[in-house]
Formats: structure tokens, C-alpha cells, sequence
């Protein structure tokens, strides 16, 4: 389990406290909020709680609130802004630079086939590199594979925002044990839904119908809100159900 | 340049077949507004006014200054809004966009035009000294519902906001500091209220209280600005979509019954500031019944 | 005593409402975000900051303040992370404690000073809200020395009105001084005696917190003397809001 403890911006991480690989070719892994000093000084530049896993020999500053900034291999929820010649422009966060998704970047598409999207049409999509020189470029396939993998357009459904810290534990790959998340797993079993988790904060939702489709994503608003702990979310869930 | 965002193409078309079903988004009924929660400052006219996200302050502030040449008589009374990025990024400082136009028209007409503040009553010596009062208007959040809850916010304040007293003696004037006597509220003569109401398929549906995100999927809003007696004062139709005369009449109607209900959380939010101000002011109260 | 609400607003991407000594500031940060072509820096963040007063349009002390804190945010923000794009301040004063006397005219001092430090407050607040990366955090106050060669600190409206000269300062978390602003008549010794106040008021708590860890703090009994942990309490409040959901799985 990773410990946990307050950092402001500008305190300098004791070297004591740095985890100790278990093997001296294993690099110390740094995570966002942190900054290296040549040599070996650390200090953070977030406000948050400190993370340590020594297991994975790497630290780093937990923080979940402000604005989404792209990080390359995130999924995220982008609404189409306009296209030109030879991409979509798009927007993941507002009033931020668009990010480039190439015409191409689809499952199967060629310049005959390739997938026509208006602007104002949302795309689930992964974040291909974020530098800071440069426009942030998107795609909706798998480079390697060419699959879509559930990437490219979403039709109908709604999007509901959700915090950042949300949305991460909603992507974790075991949801219930490290995100304590239950309350899409209980409606599951009464409800059919699908559901696409952009890293940006958003959730995209669609069910059979309007009332279930805003039922599932008011929960997770609920769940996000009040910080709704396992046993509490199971309520929620009950009572919801019990309302349709 | 940083511009409002809109939202998605599903996000349009689920929230209209949502409202074909009459439903909104957050559960709320068509003709229901948000929770509304007033406050006020420890100063006296400043107003702090909640509606759901929306959030709007006021305060009131006055000085004395020479009246216009041609208007001897009367005080002045004016309204500034200015959108901040504090309420959102699109708004820019310094520059004023086509809502804050359509915002300020409208307080004007509402509140000062329709005379609700008697400018009469802020002259103190004819023609040379009479009081500037400014309601400066700042919008801290914005989630739709700009124009009631800026509406709302200001009546609030200038009911709240007490002027400080003064005399008049051979043509000198005189103006008390809070100390020497209590400082009196401001002449109202009627408290004008609006309420917007947004429509789709051609005035088919209409909602109360719309958010952002029901704005921008809407095809126009009228704002209507009435008394809780029942006098109209101002109806405005904007956003291009056409609507029948009987829909407008009958916005009208909805309008006024809202503005009652609005009308009764400003008096009931005065009242608890009244109390709250009481408890400790008792012994205050009482000194300046002594002074006289 | 200082009162901080971290993330009042919805909108922006970080606010906070700082009040104290009379003084009541919003403020929201908004950025990373897409600068205007005649603002973007090639290889670094803008920082744009408004300051808007509570009654009246802004006039020439507030563009003073502006870029007495463009100038000052610029350092402690990793400016260099986010390059070609805006991070911008907009603070609100809410109440100031000149406004009691309406009788006059509206209150346009000759100078604000006395609300930096407010400002900056609420403004290093909103940037912890947020996820800009910092390079520091950093406290601020006001001394002002009286005729008779007393300092006061965190002076009320009246005391600055009869003060000989009054001053600003603010210290980074790493005891750097990072803002002076003074006004008035003093001498060099007389400053180095705010300096050192000042400096004991800002820092000397910030040193313990990641050295010595020692709480007490004799040497004076101020509350002002707290201002590095009211900056820690307010993240401390938002991390367990934030990590609610930890404590009530168990």
C-alpha cells in the first residue's frame, strides 16, 4: 500500500523517505508533481498528498483538482471543433488550444473510407503525444494493432463531468478494490448501459432510454460529489433502482 | 481569442428528446428554478446571491456629487455589470460582449427606468448636492439564469442598503456618520423582479430558470420584469425564433407567479438579516432612541 | 483572524476567498489556456492578472497592483511547463475596511497597498486549487511604523492613515524575500527592522514545517504569525475532501 503525506509546492522530498529499490539497476520512478534538480534533489510543485509504492519504486504527488492537462496513452472525450485538409480539430478541455485527431486515425480508414464527422460530433480517443511545443495530437486507433479497441465516435448517450480524481479511479483496471467504485457494477445488474471514461473529467453514458441514461450518470456525479464510500454507494444504488 | 464552449451534438439531442419527455437534466420540473440562497454582507448593501451555480454580488455604494444641469431635482442612480473571467474564461476583461449589452440594458430598464428607486429622494440641496448612488454588479459564477439572478441580487442590495442620513440647514447640509445618527433605507417605490423563460419547437416547451447548457440548445428566451403587485414592466423577446402571441401572454402569466415566489425569499432572506443584525444591536438601538 | 474557502466558484479552474484584517479577496485562476497571438510568450506561460475593486470601475492603483502581481506570480509559477498559453488571474475585492465612511466621496486612496497582501494570498490560495505547477508557495503581510517609530503589524485603516510609512512584504516558502513594497518616509535602519519583523512573521514558521517540525511559536503570540499554515490547512481541508471516499470504504 503507498503511503501517503502533505507536500506544498517548493518542499524539497527528503531523501530518507525515497523508496529503496530492490534492485540498484531499477531506476526511481518520479510522477507528476514532482521536479528533479540535477543531482539528486526533489521537490514538488503541486499541492497534494504524497504517493510512495515502493513496490513499482516510484513517488509522486496525488492532486485531482484544476484543469485536465493532456498526458500521453490517456483516454479522453474530445468534441470535434472543425476539420481541415488532413485532421479534425478538437477540443478536450474549453477554451484551451484544439488538439489535432489526423482523418486517418481510425480503424480500417483510407482516404476514400475514412469516418466523416461534423463538427460537435464526440470522439473517445488516446492522447499520442503531449509535448509542450506542440499542438497535443489524438487518434482513435491502436498504431500497432490498427484496432479501434472502443475508440472513434460515440453516438447518442450523454456526457456528464466528473472530477479528475474521478474519472482516474473509474479507468483504474480494478475498479472496486483500488478505485472503490460499485455503484456502476450494482446498476449493471437492473439496468443495461454503456459507458466511455475520458480522463478529462467527462463520462459519456448511453442506456435504452432517457430516464436510465440520467439515472446512471447521476449516480456517478453523486458518487463523485459527496466522496460516497462502498456501503453508501450500494444505497445510493438501491435507492435509485427503486425509483425507476 | 477564448470562446464559450458548446456542447457536443449528443449532448444537444439528448437534452431536447430528455424535454420532449419533460425532463431536465438535473431533475428539476420545467417551471422550477434553482435552489436560491440570498445573503448578506456585514456591510449594509451587499448582496450575495446563489442561484444553483450562478453566483452574483452586489453592493451599493453612494456619494455626493453636483446633479446634471437639466435634472436639478433628481439623484443619480446608476448600474454597472461587468462580466469578469472569474465567472467564465469567454468573458474578457475590458471588453464588453453582447450578454453584458443585454444584461445592463435590461437592469436598467427593469430597475431604473421603471422607477423603482425614487431618484427624487436622493436630493439633498436642489441643484447643487445630491447623492450618486452605484450598484456595482459582479458575477462570480455563471451557470445561466444571469439576468434573474442579477435582477435579484441588486433589488436585494438596494432594499438592504441603508443611506446615511442627513439635514438641511439654511442651504448647508450635513450628513451624519453611522455613529452619530442611524443611516436610513433607500425610497423604493415598487420592487421589480424578472424572470426568463427560454422555449424550443416554437414555443411548445418552455422552461424557468435555464443553465448554460439549456440556453445554448434553446431557440430564444423572453424576459419579462414585474412587481410582486402585478404590474409588468418590461417584456423582451430575443434569440430569432418565432413564438405566438397567446405563448407570450401566457409566459407572462408564469412570470408573475414566479416573481410573487422570488418576491417572498427576498423578504423572508431581509428579514432573517434583520434578526441576525438585531441580536447584537440591540444595545445600539437603544442608545440612539436616548440620543433624541 | 484569516478565513480561507478554497474552490468557492464552479467555473474556474481554481479560486479561492481569502478575508482578513477587514480585507475580503476572490480569486480565480484560469490555465492553462489558449493566449491571444499578441500576448504568446514562445517559451513560456503568460500570466495576465485583473484586479477589480468592489465599488467603481478599476483605476490606476489597481493596474499598480496588477503588475506589482503579474511580476511576482511569474516567478512562482513553472512558467516554463506550459509554454504559448495563459494563466490568468482574475481577483475581486469583496470588502475592504476603507469603505466604512461613505460619507465622502468613493474610497480612491492614492495608493492600495494595504490589500496586497490580501491579493497575493488569495492568489497563491486559488493556484494550490489548481494544477499549475509552482515553484514555491508564499506569504505575504503589512507593517507599518507609526510616528513614533513603532511597528505595527497587520495595522488597522486608522493606524495606517496616521502611520509615517507603511510596507509590504512577502517571503517565499523558502525564506527568499520575494516582494517589498514601501511607501512613506523611512530610513535604511528603520527598513531592516521591517525586514526582519516581517520576515519573522512570514518565515519563521515556514522554516519548521519541513526542517524542525516545532510548533511553538513563543516569540509571538500574533496570528498573523500563522500565515504558512492557514496556506497548509486549506489543502489539508481539500485532500480530505477529496480522499472522503478512501475514509468511508475503510
Amino acid at each position: 500500500m503507498a503511503t501517503q503525506t502533505l507536500v506544498l509546492p517548493g518542499d524539497t522530498i527528503s531523501p530518507n523517505i525515497l523508496p529503496i529499490p530492490s534492485n540498484p539497476s531499477h531506476f526511481l520512478k518520479l510522477g507528476p508533481g514532482l521536479r528533479h534538480t540535477p543531482p539528486s534533489t526533489i521537490t514538488s510543485v503541486l499541492a497534494g498528498s504524497l504517493c510512495i509504492d515502493p513496490k513499482k519504486n516510484a513517488i509522486w504527488v496525488e492532486n485531482n483538482s484544476g484543469r485536465y492537462i493532456p498526458q500521453p496513452h490517456d483516454l479522453i472525450l474530445a468534441t470535434v471543433h472543425h476539420s481541415s485538409t488532413d485532421w479534425y480539430h478538437c477540443a478536450i478541455t474549453p477554451y484551451t488550444t484544439l488538439a489535432q485527431l489526423p482523418h486517418l486515425a481510425f480503424e480500417g480508414a483510407t482516404k476514400k473510407t475514412r469516418p466523416q464527422l461534423n463538427a460537435g460530433s464526440l470522439v473517445y480517443a488516446r492522447v499520442v503525444s503531449a509535448a509542450k511545443h506542440t499542438d497535443v495530437e489524438i487518434t482513435c486507433c491502436n498504431a500497432s494493432t490498427g484496432k479501434s479497441e472502443g475508440m472513434g465516435e460515440l453516438k447518442g448517450g450523454m456526457v456528464f463531468d466528473v472530477s479528475l480524481g474521478m474519472a482516474r479511479r473509474l479507468l483504474l483496471a480494478r475498479q472496486r478494490e483500488e478505485g472503490g467504485i460499485v455503484v456502476l457494477e450494482g446498476l449493471a445488474e437492473k439496468v443495461a448501459f454503456e459507458v466511455a471514461v475520458g480522463r478529462n473529467g467527462k463520462v459519456w453514458v448511453k442506456s435504452g432510454g432517457v430516464k436510465e441514461t440520467l439515472l446512471v450518470g447521476r449516480a456517478l456525479q453523486e458518487t463523485d460529489r459527496e466522496g460516497l464510500g462502498v456501503e453508501e454507494q450500494g444505497r445510493l444504488v438501491k435507492k435509485l433502482l427503486r425509483g425507476l | 481569442m477564448p470562446r464559450e464552449a458548446e456542447p457536443s451534438i449528443n449532448e444537444k439531442a439528448f437534452l431536447l428528446q430528455a424535454l420532449h419527455e419533460d425532463i431536465r437534466l438535473d431533475g428539476r420540473a420545467l417551471d422550477a428554478y434553482r435552489n436560491l440562497d440570498i445573503s448578506f454582507g456585514d456591510d449594509y448593501g451587499v448582496a450575495d446571491v446563489r442561484l444553483g451555480k450562478t453566483r452574483v454580488l452586489t453592493r451599493i455604494s453612494a456619494s455626493i456629487t453636483a446633479p446634471r444641469p437639466d435634472r436639478k431635482f433628481d439623484g443619480i442612480f446608476t448600474i454597472t455589470t461587468e462580466l469578469s473571467p472569474l465567472a467564465s474564461p469567454a468573458f474578457e476583461s475590458g471588453r464588453q460582449s453582447d450578454l453584458e449589452t443585454h444584461l445592463s440594458r435590461i437592469l436598467e430598464t427593469s430597475l431604473r427606468r421603471s422607477q423603482a428607486l425614487s431618484t427624487e429622494s436622493l436630493c439633498l440641496v436642489a441643484g447643487r448636492q445630491v447623492w450618486s448612488l452605484r450598484a456595482d454588479v459582479h458575477v462570480l459564477d455563471h451557470d445561466g439564469g444571469l439576468i434573474d439572478a442579477c435582477c435579484l441580487c441588486t433589488l436585494a442590495a438596494l432594499r438592504h442598503y441603508r443611506i446615511p442620513d442627513s439635514s438641511v440647514k439654511g442651504g448647508d447640509l450635513t450628513v451624519y456618520s453611522a455613529l452619530e445618527r442611524d443611516p436610513v433605507p433607500l425610497a423604493l417605490l415598487h420592487h421589480p423582479l424578472c424572470v426568463t423563460l427560454v422555449f424550443f419547437d416554437a414555443g411548445e416547451k418552455w422552461l424557468v430558470d435555464a443553465t448554460v447548457m439549456e440556453l445554448q440548445c434553446s431557440e430564444g428566451e423572453i424576459v419579462v420584469a414585474a412587481n410582486p403587485q402585478g404590474e409588468v414592466c418590461l417584456v423582451q423577446k430575443g434569440g430569432g425564433g418565432e413564438v405566438e402571441a397567446l405563448v407570450v401572454l401566457r409566459c407572462v402569466e408564469v412570470a408573475m407567479g414566479k416573481v410573487r415566489e422570488l418576491g417572498k425569499a427576498v423578504d423572508g432572506a431581509l428579514e432573517r438579516d434583520a434578526r441576525r443584525r438585531d441580536k447584537g444591536g440591540m444595545s445600539r438601538e437603544l442608545r440612539a432612541e436616548n440620543e433624541r | 483572524m484569516a478565513n480561507t474557502t478554497l474552490s468557492p466558484l464552479h467555473r474556474a479552474d481554481g479560486s479561492a476567498r481569502y478575508t482578513k484584517n477587514g480585507y475580503s479577496v476572490i480569486a480565480a485562476v484560469n490555465g492553462p489556456i489558449e493566449v491571444q497571438r499578441r500576448d504568446e510568450l514562445p517559451e513560456e506561460a503568460a500570466v495576465d492578472v485583473a484586479v477589480r475593486p468592489a465599488a467603481g470601475l478599476g483605476g490606476l492603483p489597481e493596474r499598480h497592483l496588477e503588475s506589482i502581481l503579474q511580476n511576482t506570480l511569474r516567478h512562482v509559477i513553472v512558467v516554463s511547463a506550459h509554454p504559448r498559453t495563459l494563466i490568468q488571474f482574475t481577483l475581486q475585492i469583496v470588502t475592504s475596511p476603507g469603505d466604512d465612511s461613505v460619507t465622502g466621496s468613493l474610497p480612491q486612496a492614492s495608493s492600495n497597498l494595504p490589500v496586497l497582501p490580501a491579493l497575493l494570498q488569495a492568489s497563491i490560495l486559488a493556484l494550490l486549487s489548481t494544477s499549475i505547477p509552482l515553484f514555491m508557495t508564499l506569504t505575504a503581510t503589512l507593517v507599518a511604523v507609526n510616528p513614533n517609530g513603532i511597528l505595527l503589524v497587520e495595522p488597522s485603516v486608522q493606524e495606517i492613515k496616521l502611520a509615517s510609512s507603511i510596507h509590504v512584504l512577502a517571503f517565499s516558502s523558502h525564506g527568499d524575500l520575494l516582494v517589498v513594497e514601501s511607501e512613506g518616509d523611512f530610513t535604511i535602519d528603520k527598513w531592516e527592522e521591517v525586514h526582519k519583523k516581517a520576515k519573522s512573521i512570514c518565515h519563521e514558521e515556514a522554516g519548521d514545517e519541513s526542517e524542525s517540525g516545532s510548533e511553538d511559536v513563543s516569540m509571538s503570540s500574533d496570528d498573523s504569525s500563522k500565515i504558512e499554515n492557514v496556506l497548509k490547512e486549506a489543502v489539508e481541508r481539500k485532500i480530505a475532501k477529496e480522499q472522503r471516499w478512501k475514509e468511508s470504504t475503510g
